[in-house]
């Protein structure tokens, strides 16, 4: 009996070993490369993010169309969005709005800035407070903001705004600018560019006068009627001012002079399609508010998320982004005309 | 019995040989049986390592690639952006004449063709596009389930996608190609992000050729099944065609999403690799019967299986024929001893090595031998003693002795000598008593003493003062014990050979204690002196040669005198015995030397000699 118990254990050996040793159960792992899939998720008591976006007016078109599409990427995004603006384009007004958001203690704020530098210290208390602050539509001095969200590279859009005026003007006259104040900065950065592209290409194009409208379709208007005045001889308008245009037009078909002084300019197809349709001015040129709010807002979630947009970044239901700098540019600016101004709702 | 119990032959289990033959195996088979077995499962082991390690890095590959593809067509949607025509079409209401409707869809649909079908991807079969309950589409095959009238059922208008693609099978939507050729919907809402409306929803319907094409690249095996699923196990592709569509039921049991894993086990024993994409969330499945990768393996397997029996075979057989030559001589050895043991002693072990078995066969022969001569010898030595013993009991009492005393006492009868007569016939009595009854080999000095003093004086009846003798003992030895019948024999012989030369014989006997050279004791001795012929030289030589030698002499004249020697010799020791001493013409001394035997001596010494002498001490004390 003893002799047989190494001969019975060799031979189970040999069994189990040729058996190859299988297991019973069903799944066996062999090799795993799961990368810990990083779910990121958000811990349960994680409070929604709080935006103030900040427009420069509130009561205008342009700015309300734009809160739309905040309010959308709001939405959208699941964040709380904060739409609030001065009753009037006045700094000292818009510093207050954007105290009392700081005081209800939103994440971040988006500014379009009725002045480059005299925002400057609320902005930078905000930045104090721990507030991620970016601008939108207007900006400030770069120490004012983390982010310029713009609309349209100012170079494209300022010699793309000279060239359909020269093109409508037949490349010379008398021309005239309506912007929204002299302080603005996106202003007088397409200023800038209107006048190279104009000593560039259309030597016999001459600027009048640059007139003031402050962000107010009243002034505007006034502003316009008195442009008529003041030059007799003039050929054409722009305005850059997304009250302008629609002023002007208004003051050059009540002066009998549609279709004789060209209006062109920024614009929303909504209150320009009138004008364009019975010929009292040629072309408004713009992007989507709707677009444009929208973007902000998605920017300003991705900048509380730590993450700085970069060069083609795709954002979703807004497309590609390019990116220069501290400078986001959300693409090309759009004309309407009689024909196609139709299309657009805003 | 007891020997015989332990002796016996041993069964199988406990021979050497069985023993030799298990251990050489076990040496043998057990080794190579696990080298085997264990290098089998380590390649084994390590193929399937291997293959479990790479495939899921490849399948992420193609998964990517896969990926990359659904990214670059889920973004072909947005072509339509390129067209200002189309795109105020799309925002355009439907609500227009008919005429304008058609014109309308002629403009985007072949837009749709020249974009999608004529340009861009061979693997787009189909595009198609809902806006405002107007359907839009240009496709390669011609298709069944949609029209303007059901467009987007079972999804509505306005389904919200949040401006992801969304992939849709073929049994998810009511649409049908001829030919049924395998292909996917990707679905993407178009976006106005101007407006920031809905403009439609669009269809794209791709083959699955391009999932081919990354496929191809695997070492693709008939029975290795690859394919492709989403998040939730439904079958996009399968390199079988008629799986698409079904669900992997088991795909919420595999324990991993990426890496492999083996399913099962035994003859069906399947490793499956799978690689989750991160952009799509589809899983990409490989999976291959473990025995179609380790096919090669089996093979070498099985010829080491046949090796291993063969060397098995050939180890097993020589381990049995060693072992056997190895026993051989042992199981030659075990039977010699057995007949040893029945009492054959002229064996000889015919062993010629010279290792342990040899000497051990040498030792035996050797050993065989010293047994031999050492029952020679007892035997001879045995033989000789009672052949002694056996004369000196015959010539006790000499028939002439009897003869020529009865003679004497006839003589003394005629002559009226009646006193003369009755002391012969008391001595005569009195030896005949001594000799007849006492069967002992030993008796008192005092009583042999007395037979030999009975001896002397028939003679010196019968020799009517011829003989003259005296007997002196010296110190307190009458009652130790000596040898029976020592004494008469010598003087027997000194009075035969002294009366016939000299008228007057003396015969001094003198019994005393010496201390022996030889023994280094106390010995008795005793001397009998004669004045006889003494003993020419030569023949005293003689006498002192066959005193000396073991060779059995004659029974001759002489013969008394070794007969003595050797029952002496035989009993008490070679240190003890009889000495001659002659000078020719003048006489003779015998001396005989005995060891002091007391009584207690005396019953050592019977128990050395045997059982019987027990009686004969019996007998010595009642006489």
């Amino acid at each position: 009996m003893r002799r047989t118990r190494p001969w019975g254990l060799i031979f189970m050996l040999f069994i189990t070993a040729c058996s190859g040793g299988t297991g019973s159960g069903d799944y066996h792992i062999i090799y795993s490369y799961e990368t810990e899939t990083v779910t990121e998720e958000l811990p349960e008591d994680q409070r929604k993010y709080t935006i103030g976006v900040v427009p420069k007016v509130k009561e205008i078109m342009y700015f309300l169309i734009a809160q739309d599409g905040a309010y959308e990427a709001g939405a959208d995004l699941g964040v709380n969005v904060i739409y609030d603006g001065p009753p009037i384009a006045d700094v000292s007004r818009q510093i207050k709005v954007i105290l009392e958001l700081i005081d209800q203690g939103v994440d971040a704020l988006a500014v379009s800035a009725n002045d480059p530098e005299k925002l400057l210290p609320v902005l930078q208390e905000a930045k104090r407070k721990g507030i991620k602050v970016l601008t939108w539509d207007a900006d400030t001095l770069p120490e004012g903001r983390d982010l310029f969200v713009n609309m349209v590279d100012p170079e494209v859009l300022g010699r793309h705004l000279l060239d359909t005026l020269a093109w409508h003007m037949g490349e010379q006259g008398d021309y005239a600018i309506l912007t929204s104040t002299l302080s603005a900065s996106n202003q007088n950065e397409w200023i800038k560019w209107m006048s190279i592209q104009q000593q560039d290409y259309y030597p016999k194009m001459n600027l009048v006068t640059i007139a003031e409208t402050y962000d107010d379709p009243q002034k505007a208007y006034e502003a316009a009627k008195q442009l008529l005045q003041d030059h007799p001889g003039l050929q054409g308008i722009i305005g850059i001012a997304s009250v302008a245009p629609p002023a002007a037009a208004q003051a050059v078909k009540e002066a009998g002079q549609s279709g004789t002084i060209k209006v062109v300019g920024l614009s929303t197809p909504n209150l320009m399609a009138d004008f364009l349709l019975d010929g009292s001015a040629q072309m408004a040129t713009l992007w989507s508010p709707k677009k444009l709010g929208y973007l902000t807002v998605a920017l300003a979630v991705q900048l509380l998320d730590g993450q700085m947009p970069y060069d083609g970044q795709e954002i979703r239901n807004i497309g590609n982004i390019r990116v220069k700098g501290d400078m986001v540019i959300m693409g090309e600016p759009l004309d309407f005309t009689a024909e196609n101004v139709s299309q657009y709702d805003f | 019995m007891i020997s015989r119990w332990l002796f016996r032959i041993p069964s199988w289990k406990n021979k050497l040989s069985t023993r030799l033959i298990v251990f050489y195996c076990m040496l043998t088979v057990i080794p190579i049986s696990l080298l085997g077995a264990v290098s089998y499962m380590q390649y084994t082991r390590s193929i399937v390592e291997q293959i479990g390690e790479y495939m899921p890095r490849f399948l992420s590959l193609a998964n990517d690639n896969i990926a990359f593809h659904m990214q670059e067509f889920s973004e072909l949607p947005s072509l339509l952006f390129n067209s200002d025509r189309v795109l105020s079409i799309l925002r355009h209401d439907a609500y227009q004449s008919r005429s304008t409707l058609n014109q309308e869809q002629f403009v985007v649909n072949s837009y749709l063709a020249r974009t999608y079908l004529d340009s861009g991807s061979p693997d787009i079969i189909g595009v198609f596009l809902f806006s405002k309950n107007r359907l839009f589409y240009s496709s390669r095959l011609d298709f069944t389930g949609l029209d303007d009238s059901n467009a987007l059922m079972p999804y509505g208008q306005d389904l919200e996608l949040g401006g992801e693609a969304k992939i849709l099978l073929p049994d998810e939507f009511p649409l049908a190609f001829v030919n049924s050729p395998p292909y996917l919907l990707i679905m993407k809402q178009i976006q106005d992000v101007d407006n920031r409306k809905s403009l439609g929803t669009m269809l794209i319907a791709v083959q699955l050729t391009f999932i081919d094409n990354i496929l191809r690249h695997f070492d693709h095996n008939d029975q290795a099944d690859l394919w492709l699923m989403d998040g939730a196990g439904k079958i996009i592709y399968h390199t079988d065609e008629q799986y698409i569509g079904t669900v992997d039921t088991e795909l919420a049991r595999y324990p991993l999403r990426n890496g492999s894993f083996r399913r099962g086990g035994g003859k069906d024993e399947w490793i499956i690799s799978l690689s989750t994409s991160g952009v799509t969330d589809w899983i990409l499945a490989h999976s291959i019967p473990l025995k179609i990768l380790t096919e090669k393996t089996d093979r070498a397997r099985n010829v080491i299986i046949l090796l291993f029996f063969c060397i098995v075979l050939i180890t097993s057989l020589l381990a049995v024929s060693y072992a056997i030559k190895f026993t051989r001589p042992i199981t030659k050895l075990s039977r010699l001893m057995r007949q040893v043991e029945a009492g054959r002693f002229y064996v000889n072990l015919e062993i010629e090595s010279r290792d342990e078995v040899g000497i051990l066969a040498r030792s035996f022969n050797s050993m065989m031998k010293t047994i031999r001569e050492l029952i020679q010898k007892n035997f001879e030595i045995k033989l000789r003693q009672k052949e002694a013993e056996l004369y000196a009991l015959q010539s006790q009492i000499n028939p002439h002795f009897m003869y020529n005393t009865l003679e004497t006492i006839n003589m003394a009868v005629e002559d009226g000598k009646s006193r003369t007569v009755v002391e012969m016939v008391t001595l005569l009595g009195r030896m005949l008593r001594f000799s007849l009854s006492n069967r002992s080999r030993c008796v008192r000095i005092r009583d042999e003493v007395q037979h030999m003093r009975d001896f002397l004086m028939i003679q010196k009846i019968r020799f009517s003062n011829r003989l003259m003798f005296d007997i002196t003992l010296k110190g307190d030895i009458e009652s130790c014990y000596t040898p029976k019948f020592i004494l008469q024999p010598i003087v027997e012989n000194a009075v035969k050979y002294g009366l016939n030369t000299r008228k007057i014989l003396h015969i001094n006997v003198s019994i005393g204690k010496e201390l022996g050279a030889r023994s280094g004791k106390e010995d008795i001795v005793f001397r009998i002196r004669d004045d006889g012929p003494g003993i020419p030289e030569e023949k005293l030589e003689q006498l002192e040669q066959s005193l000396r030698s073991d060779v059995p002499v004659a029974r001759d004249s002489e013969f008394g005198l070794s007969n003595v020697n050797a029952r002496i010799m035989l009993m008490l020791g070679p240190e003890y015995g009889l000495e001659l001493h002659s000078v020719y013409g003048q006489g003779t001394e015998v001396v005989i030397r005995i060891p002091m035997i007391t009584e207690l001596e005396m019953a050592e010494l019977t128990e050395k000699l045997g059982g019987d002498a027990h009686g004969e001490i019996q007998g010595i004390n009642r006489g």
